[in-house]
């Protein structure tokens, strides 16, 4: 499978590719494996965050795709394209509502959002956790997070949705 | 290998073989002074102390130095004071650039400011300067840093987010409604020499426009490789090269026709905030210093009309002796290179000038008052260094842009550092500390070393392409990750005496509506009543200019004449260029 080189064994020097979607476009999904889409959400210059939620997540075994920059749209045709499990976005420049409630409404109307999970990650006002919520993301991450309570919860929620799917 | 022959720290070393040293301490003082210490090692130390007689401080961004317990004339026993310390203001100016400090000047105090809409910005510059701001900070929205224009689509939902948007000179007006141009000095925050390029000639042209020469504006522009190459995240890249010959670019433009201004800030900052240590952080800024000063003598400039208006820009985190050591370390490194490796004349170009901005990465959201106090240290270990000018992070900032009441509390530091505990009377008051001193001697070696690597690995720009300082840097990041996790580097509230006890409610700073809408009117009315032939012609202008390799700047400043919108310029600058693809960082 061509999918040899996943990202959990590669070293940071294997997974040097000179293309800027360095993604590894895997048509079918690895069996057991949750596969996560992870991107910067618009224009957004802040990437630390992103990157190391990338390496936290294949690190736990996961399959992960960053498309870096990319607008709603985009997300989710990356999204369906790549049959992921979980998407991820990350937003640290103020859009996280006016970018976030177009990515929902564009995974609704692609069908999408039910047996998919979506994650925000950045810096927000606390109210605007609970709307984030409420508009349709599964979790949502403030600074302080730590790996291990990103991977736990993308178990449990990849296995909700999972549930809900197979009812 | 780069153009020169010898790498930086050889031409150092030999420079300083030669010479006579005089130390401070005599032998027979030392003698002494190692027996006494020798006796008192085993008669008074406890054993567990002896063992761990070094410890490695763990600190976010900290660079892992490791400390002994006391320090005494023995750690630095050849200590020439006329050699490594001098007067303030001389040479190596380990003590500071000016003899007085801050008797003569207080540093700046330089908040960032910039959100929403130009005439937003305005009204949170003119709160600041009324209440006592000496300098401005001017940060740019997203959208303006990434160089797209308000109603581009890739800009949906962005506008006037972190900073404020400028699409053409006349956003430019409205940010400086009402501000004498001339009078105060303006940081304004381009972040990228490709942005330098566009937004800076804005900055000239209203300044023209408004009667004000150009050599009566004072400030200066980020305008670094660094940021552009190595620490952003976008859509977009220009090759490194054609970025780093821009950077030169506005430095040559700016140097000649607005002789008052900083054109270039050498970026320690960003970096190290997107994960460095403070060691790597002042490496790669000086790396950067060395390969723009080497491309501006080829161009035929001599080194004493360029180096003195290099400016750095540094980031003082959590070890508080660190942060002082480093900032005297890297003046004196600074002077040392200026002076034997460009044979430099002018003490001014000798000098190290910085502006400091507290770390905003070492502030979290539990518990978000105690950031009034990790910012407070990280201003005072900036002004125990001697910076020219400090801005200090809101204690919000984990949250979003500063509300006035953090932004104004910011300020009250600053004003309470300078007005109330009297550090600043006396220049370099810890100069001479057997600790600090043998600090800054072992940080000094430490940045001359990885300058070293980056030279023999032919250079910065070189550096850049090859990826080797991206993978370096996401490796840094990545290890302090864990080892926050894991506990071993401790934050307080965070994951050392954690509360169960909920965080107080903050007010948070929400964005003002309706920018987005605003600007894409004021761009549709831009457009239909600018003469749309000057600004074809000014643009076609650029491009050649451009693809002919000759200075941009003045076709740069013609475009913003013409009223031409910075995604016009960028536009321009992708077709001229090509785009480059970074390494990838996991």
């Amino acid at each position: 499978m061509e999918a040899a080189c996943t990202l959990v064994s590669c070293t940071i020097s294997e997974t040097f590719i000179q293309s800027r979607k360095y993604v590894r476009r895997y048509k079918e999904k690895m069996p057991g494996k949750i596969k996560v889409l992870l991107s910067k959400l618009g224009l957004d210059v802040h990437s630390r965050g992103i990157i190391t939620v990338a390496k936290g997540l294949s690190n736990a075994g996961m399959e992960v795709v960053y498309i870096g920059n990319a607008l709603p749209k985009e997300i989710i045709s990356s999204a369906i394209q790549e049959g992921v499990d979980v998407v991820g976005v990350s937003s640290l420049g103020g859009a996280h509502l006016t970018l976030g409630i177009p990515l929902i409404e564009e995974a609704k109307e692609k069908g999408f959002k039910d047996n998919v999970a979506f994650l925000m990650g950045g810096v927000f006002p606390p109210a605007d956790t609970l709307r984030l919520k409420d508009i349709g993301f599964d979790g949502i991450f403030t600074p302080g997070t730590t790996s291990n309570e990103i991977v736990s919860s993308i178990h449990e929620l990849v296995s909700i949705k999972a549930g809900r799917s197979n009812s | 290998m780069n153009k020169k022959e010898k790498t930086t720290k050889e031409i150092l070393h030999e420079k300083s073989s030669g010479r006579k040293r005089v130390p401070l301490y005599n032998s027979e003082a030392l003698t002494r002074i190692q027996r006494q210490f020798e006796q008192w090692m085993h008669s008074t130390v406890r054993e567990k102390d002896r063992e761990n007689w070094m410890k490695t401080p763990r600190t976010v961004l900290g660079s892992d130095i490791p400390r002994a317990m006391l320090y005494t004339p023995l750690s630095n026993p050849d200590f020439d004071y006329q050699e490594d310390l001098g007067n303030s203001g001389q040479k190596p100016f380990a003590r500071g650039i000016h003899a007085n400090m801050y008797r003569g000047r207080e540093f700046t105090m330089r908040q960032l400011t910039g959100f929403g809409s130009p005439e937003d910005t305005n009204e949170r510059i003119r709160f600041m300067l009324d209440h006592g701001a000496t300098g401005l900070n001017i940060l740019f929205d997203i959208p303006t840093i990434q160089m797209y224009d308000s109603d581009d689509p890739l800009s949906q939902g962005q506008v006037g987010m972190s900073g404020v948007c400028v699409d053409s000179v006349e956003d430019m007006g409205l940010i400086f409604k009402d501000i004498p141009l001339d009078e105060v000095t303006i940081s304004i925050v381009t972040h990228y020499p490709s942005n330098t390029a566009i937004l800076f000639p804005m900055f000239l042209v209203l300044a023209e426009e408004r009667g004000i020469p150009w050599d009566k504006l004072r400030g200066s522009v980020q305008n670094d490789v660094t940021l552009e190459e190595l620490i952003r995240s976008g859509p977009e890249y220009m090759p490194p090269k054609d970025c780093f010959r821009i950077q030169c670019d506005n430095i040559e433009f700016i140097r000649k026709n607005v002789p008052q201004w900083n054109f270039i800030t050498l970026n320690g900052y960003n970096l190290r905030e997107f994960g460095t240590s403070g060691v790597t952080e002042m490496a790669v800024a000086v790396a950067n210093g060395i390969e723009t000063i080497d491309e501006m003598v080829s161009r035929g400039h001599d080194v004493d009309t360029i180096a003195d208006r290099l400016a750095f820009f540094w980031s003082p985190a959590s070890d508080f002796f660190e942060e002082i050591a480093r900032l005297r370390a890297v003046r004196r490194l600074w002077y040392k290179i200026m002076k034997h490796r460009f044979n430099a004349k002018n003490p001014r170009s000798m000098w190290m000038r910085c502006h400091v901005q507290t770390s905003g990465v070492s502030l979290i959201q539990q518990e978000p008052l105690n950031n009034i106090i990790r910012s407070a240290y990280h201003a005072l270990a900036a002004v125990f260094g001697g910076v020219q000018s400090l801005h200090v992070d809101s204690y919000d900032e984990a949250y979003s842009v500063p509300t006035e009441e953090a932004a104004l509390l910011s300020l009250r530091t600053q004003q309470i550092i300078q007005e109330e505990t009297g550090i600043t009377d006396v220049v370099d008051p810890l100069g001479g500390s057997f600790f600090v001193e043998a600090l800054t001697d072992d940080i000094e070696k430490r940045i001359l070393d990885e300058v070293d690597e980056i030279e023999r690995g032919g250079g910065y720009v070189a550096a850049i392409e090859s990826g080797k300082l991206h993978k370096k840097i996401a490796t840094y990041f990545s290890n302090q990750q864990r080892d926050i996790e894991d506990g071993e580097i401790k934050v307080v509230a965070y994951n050392a005496y954690k509360s169960d006890a909920e965080t107080p409610a903050i007010n948070v700073f929400r964005y003002p509506e309706g920018v987005e809408k605003r600007q894409r009117e004021k761009l549709e009315r831009l457009r239909m009543n600018r003469n749309n032939e000057k600004v074809n012609k000014a643009l076609a202008g650029l491009k050649e200019a451009c693809t002919k390799r000759r200075n941009i700047l003045p076709y740069s400043v013609e475009c913003a004449r013409a009223r031409c919108t910075e995604g016009e310029l960028f536009k321009v600058f992708k077709e001229a260029y090509g785009l480059w693809k970074p390494p990838a960082l996991w």
